[in-house]
């Protein structure tokens, strides 16, 4: 693909991306109340949150999903159950985390980790084979 | 990932180098675990044999832990039941944050253990502990969640619900070893009426925040007002109870709970924008034009929100 065509597919893709974080609801239908969430002393995490619902509503993230039999709606409903701490900790160790269950191997994590990062190499514009 | 491309890995020279690594990796990188500690007041040995038994089926621990502890708190589900929140397929197993999620969507407080020696207290109060072993080599790792029961400081022993076993007497040395290696990750799943033998009260919080989170808000009231009972003047707990009662359209009732916020704590500009809204919903314009004016009188990091609050207020006719 040409160099210029590239750089708008990748600007057209944030784009979305960030049009589905900026549309997504808020919980609370009077925006003049102060949640709970900001009184509990907890990092910023908004954007962790958002990027984590942004990648769920993709539709390529939502048949790889599907694929590994996880129902997108269900991994949302999980997100959003979160406290903004958790979510920073599930963001950043997506990865590294056990899932107990009596199955051996780290490298079975590894195949998450691959699909997060060319998703978001993806976003990026470094790559461009999806 | 198939089979075969992984055998590639273990053969010929790199096999030794494989070996070299585990052996190293084995001696030297088992976290340093902790040792049993009973405390005085605790007795000697204790089993909460009530908790029911559900064995686990092929890679179902984690629903089968969490279905143990959540009918132990009055709420009887099955694993089968919990498989689709917790179990996650590709994993073959349950994330530690799909087994905090599924318990707040059933509107149990999610409490974290935090280290060896915490859950005595927990048992001789009759609260189990759902635990996260690795079962295998810290290099391969067989990752595994139990539900721990009872103690016994003569014996040295514990017992869990584990697997297939429905009485599963583990030495503390063993338990100690295997628990280690998820850096002593546990859970306890208690009622929002109950408290933890040990409760900490910024935990407490974000395990009932947790609640309000997960659109729970009957629980998310109760567990507020648990929290009342033993922090009594926690403005979090007034102004999580205020906000979960708004949420289920009791003007009244969120309305009481910020009148205690500020009543409390009067520099608490969030607690006087919070309560300016709910009067100004029940169609109090006065009082709640004062107390949106305290609030921006008070100012403070979300003093843009007071603002707001104030103008629309003063812009209703």
């Amino acid at each position: 693909m040409p160099r210029m065509k590239r750089v708008q597919k990748s600007v057209s893709i944030l784009m979305a991306v960030l049009m589905v974080m900026i549309s997504t609801p808020v919980s609370s239908v009077f925006a003049a109340m102060i949640g709970t969430e900001a009184l509990l002393v907890n990092p910023d995490t908004s954007g962790a949150r958002d990027q984590l619902r942004s990648f769920f509503d993709r539709k390529d993230v939502q048949s790889e999903l599907t694929a590994r039999g996880i129902d997108p709606d269900e991994a949302k409903a999980r997100v959003d159950s979160l406290s903004d701490a958790e979510v920073m900790q599930l963001a950043d160790k997506i990865g590294a985390l056990p899932a107990g269950g009596d199955a051996g191997g780290t490298l079975l994590f590894i195949a998450i980790i691959v699909l997060l990062t060319l998703l978001v190499l993806e976003i990026t514009g470094y790559t461009d084979f999806i | 990932m198939p089979a075969c491309r992984i055998c590639r890995y273990f053969t010929g020279p790199l096999l030794l180098l494989w070996i070299i690594t585990g052996l190293l990796v084995g001696c030297v990188g088992l976290p340093k675990s902790e040792l049993p500690v009973r405390p005085e007041n605790l007795p000697a040995t204790r089993e909460i044999a009530a908790v029911p038994f559900y064995p686990q089926s092929k890679y179902q621990c984690g629903p089968s832990s969490l279905a143990m502890a959540l009918t132990y708190s009055d709420l009887p589900i099955t694993p089968e039941a919990l498989q689709s929140q917790v179990y996650t397929p590709s994993r073959k197993g349950s994330l530690q944050m799909a087994m905090v999620g599924a318990t707040r969507r059933h509107g149990r407080i999610a409490y974290p253990i935090l280290g060896l020696n915490s859950i005595w207290p927990e048992i001789a109060a009759g609260h189990p502990v759902i635990v996260l072993q690795n079962l295998g080599l810290s290099w391969i790792p067989v990752w595994h969640y139990a539900v721990v029961i009872g103690y016994d400081f003569i014996e040295n022993t514990v017992v869990l619900r584990s697997g297939t076993s429905e009485r599963k007497v583990m030495s503390f040395h063993t338990f100690g070893k295997t628990w280690a290696r998820s850096e002593y990750w546990g859970l306890m799943v208690l009622k929002p009426t109950q408290l933890p033998a040990i409760a900490r009260e910024k935990d407490y919080l974000e395990a009932v925040f947790g609640l309000e989170k997960s659109r729970q808000y009957q629980a998310a009231i109760e567990g507020y007002q648990t929290t009342l009972t033993r922090w009594p003047r926690s403005l979090v707990a007034f102004m999580g109870l205020g906000n979960s009662l708004y949420a289920l359209g009791d003007l009244i009732g969120a309305e009481n709970a910020f009148k205690m916020a500020v009543v409390n704590h009067p520099q608490a500009a969030n607690a006087h924008n919070n309560l300016a809204q709910v009067l100004f919903e029940q169609g109090r314009k006065q009082e709640a034009l004062e107390a949106a004016q305290r609030a921006v009188a008070i100012g403070g990091p979300m003093a843009e929100v007071y603002e707001t609050t104030l103008k629309e207020i003063q812009s209703d006719n």
